[in-house]
């Protein structure tokens, strides 16, 4: 049934390098590829350096791809693009950064904020239409109406993290992608922030790259999982197939590092260690390999029949 | 067997004078830590679990204020018990005799802890050096031992390196190495893994237990994740706008919370099972301490809150020896009540689990 359905977003092949000196560059993503489908949410995990972040931005065009292919509703969207596909792509994709402080301008009050893509666009209509749609979004994330003439610095955390859903928002966009959204945020707000993302999905079907390194609202958030290691695709699937059966090394130490929030089991537990440099894997030689549903993984067929065979889940949970 | 108390904090308050007023951060905070055992400071930001570790350290910044309370610290010195109020001591002299030597920091951020200017070896040196006079040949043997029991491989060579040389993970085991280097009694963690990857996040905290066990210092971890509270600590303190709102021992934090706010903390965070439609949160925001309040902070937050909150601030009611929590509901004239239906299942679930891996 995934096969059947239409894509919003793929992405095929994406390389993204930096440029350091004249002989040496980062290879910060190294050929990745997904799909999201309208609706969704698509998770995005990995450590520091994994290139996560990298990929969001390169979807929306922050960087100028190296090589790839991006299609985002049925436009290639990688290359240059003609005025009518750079003007979908700017509004049907919109973006929530990571530090809710420092994303919004600070003389900027929260109805100029909120209605900069309407003014950009030109889709803002007269004065009252456009504080109209202003402040029904206010209202739609939670923030009283009075709070659009307020300033950025009157606001808490939590809030500016809503007025920077509600800027995406207001676009009436297909694709959100949430850069670490809610990892500078208290776990009360976290929670918040979190159930609002989930109500905005269902009512307008919008879909989101949830870029996290928080494991546990990955999986609370997401319906498939892309878990990324210097570069590369490790292993992709849906949320319950990476849960239950996590097959690459990587991945098994990434959810095993996991607090488990129960401290009668807590304390017995070891986390499981990987370390690319001595696991004697090396991730340019293997391809992804399907194992089942939509479950892949990435290595060569000898490395995946091996990992197959030994079931470590009592290691990963680290409980004998 | 009688545990030996270490540190004792008794109605500390702390004001600071800020250009919007003054702000009351923290309002009459008790603590206690024994030997050898972890507390964790539990809590969002503004809660004043910082300030309080601040202040047993004597480094709160100049605008802040102790209006009251007493900070008792007991510890050998030539084999003899000393006990001695923290908040008598100049500035000069908590540096001298008990920052460092007796009770060591740890920063959330590696980085910015850390002298850029320096090697790791002699920052892990320079704290004996001004504090025993020990010889440098001495030191340097000391620092090396030290690098190996933080983990890292080929310490002869990694004394050489330079902070930006190493990996954030690293780092953070070059600021434990130079905390442990004048054996202290108290480790005091401010959010020692929030700006570290989950897997590096467990090796640290594992690293922290391991030396804890060989050691036997004390730990006060400051955190507001409470996956790494089931992970570390003996005993919690939940705090909420500048007091304790709830203590207790771990597992009855888990097992058997009674304030409605460290129910509201346990449900925002997702466990295997959460029902993926809602995620229980805590509604609102944390109050501004800057104003003034009336009755409990956590009345216009609190969805099981009474009449009496919105005029009297509920004090620590004791549950057992080692648990007590303030809120009204459990009064002798407070009302019949319930867990949320969605805590219920989640300790059930709790049960189940240590049933099945035989923890209970």
């Amino acid at each position: 049934m995934e096969q059947n359905r239409e894509a919003l977003l793929e992405v095929k092949g994406l390389k993204q390098y930096f440029k350091i000196s004249r002989k040496f560059s980062v290879k910060a993503v190294d050929g990745v590829s997904f799909k999201i489908y309208p609706g969704e949410t698509y998770g995005l995990v990995g450590e520091s350096g994994s290139g996560k972040s990298t990929i969001g931005r390169s979807v929306i065009r922050l960087h100028e791809i190296t090589d790839g292919e991006i299609t985002f509703k049925e436009k290639d969207v990688s290359g240059k693009m003609d005025k009518e596909t750079q003007k979908m792509l700017r509004t049907k994709m919109q973006m929530i950064f990571q530090d809710p402080m420092a994303s919004l301008n600070p003389r900027k009050n929260v109805m100029d904020i909120i209605a900069q893509g309407l003014d950009i666009h030109g889709e803002a209509g007269s004065s009252s239409e456009r504080s109209e749609r202003v402040l029904q979004i206010l209202e739609r994330v939670g923030l009283s109406r009075e709070f659009a003439g307020r300033f950025p610095s009157q606001f808490s955390g939590g809030q500016r993290q809503r007025i920077g859903i509600a800027r995406a928002l207001i676009m009436n966009p297909d694709l959100i992608i949430a850069d670490e959204a809610i990892s500078a945020l208290d776990v009360s707000i976290q929670a918040q922030i979190v159930n609002l993302m989930k109500e905005i999905q269902e009512e307008t079907n919008v879909a989101y790259l949830f870029i996290a390194h928080d494991l546990s609202m990955v999986r609370y958030i997401s319906d498939r999982i892309g878990v990324l290691h210097l570069g590369h695709m490790i292993e992709t699937g849906t949320t319950e197939e990476i849960f239950s059966n996590p097959v690459h090394p990587y991945t098994q130490s990434l959810l095993s590092a996991i607090p488990y929030p129960n401290p009668m089991i807590e304390k017995k537990r070891t986390a499981l260690s990987y370390d690319y440099a001595t696991s004697g894997l090396d991730y340019s030689e293997g391809s992804l390999q399907n194992v089942g549903g939509t479950h892949e993984v990435l290595g060569t067929e000898e490395e995946i029949a091996n990992w197959l065979s030994e079931n470590r889940m009592e290691d990963i949970v680290g409980i004998k | 067997m009688t545990k030996e108390k270490i540190l004792e904090v008794r109605d500390l308050a702390i004001t600071f004078k800020t250009s919007a007023g003054s702000v009351r951060a923290v309002r009459g905070v008790d603590l206690d830590l024994f030997k050898g055992e972890t507390l964790a400071i539990v809590g969002e930001s503004g809660s004043g679990k910082s300030v309080t570790t601040k202040a047993i350290m004597g480094i709160l910044s100049n605008n802040g204020t102790i209006e009251s309370g007493t900070i008792l610290y007991t510890y050998e010195d030539k084999s003899e018990k000393v006990t001695k109020n923290l908040l008598d001591l100049s500035k000069k002299q908590m540096r001298k005799t008990i920052n460092g030597k007796h009770i060591a920091m740890i920063f959330q951020d590696p980085m910015t802890s850390l002298d850029p200017t320096m090697s790791v070896g002699n920052q892990i040196i320079e704290g004996m050096r001004t504090h025993y006079n020990t010889k440098k040949k001495e030191a340097q043997e000391k620092a090396i031992e030290l690098l190996r029991l933080v983990g890292i491989t080929d310490p002869e060579a990694r004394m050489k390196n330079y902070p930006h040389q190493l990996s954030g993970g690293m780092r953070q085991r070059i600021v434990i190495a130079i905390a442990l280097a004048c054996d202290p009694d108290v480790l005091i963690c401010d959010e020692p893994t929030t700006a570290l990857d989950v897997t590096i996040q467990a090796k640290i905290l594992e690293l922290i237990h391991d030396i804890q066990v060989k050691t036997g210092i004390s730990v006060i971890y400051i955190t507001h994740d409470l996956g790494v509270v089931a992970k570390v600590a003996d005993y919690v303190n939940v705090m909420y706008a500048g007091k304790i709102v709830e203590k207790a021992t771990v597992n009855e934090i888990f097992y058997e919370p009674k304030h409605p706010y460290t129910w509201g903390l346990l449900l925002a965070m997702p466990d295997l099972e959460t029902n993926p439609d809602k995620l229980v949160s805590i509604p609102g925001n944390p109050p501004n301490m800057a104003h003034e309040m009336e009755g409990d902070p956590f009345y216009p937050r609190n969805p099981y809150a009474l009449h009496i909150d919105k005029k009297k601030e509920p004090p620590l009611i004791k549950v057992s020896e080692t648990h007590a929590a303030a809120t009204w509901l459990l009064s002798e004239k407070g009302p019949e009540y319930s867990l949320p239906i969605e805590l219920q299942q989640r300790i059930e679930r709790m049960r189940e689990e240590d049933r099945v891996y035989g923890t209970e």
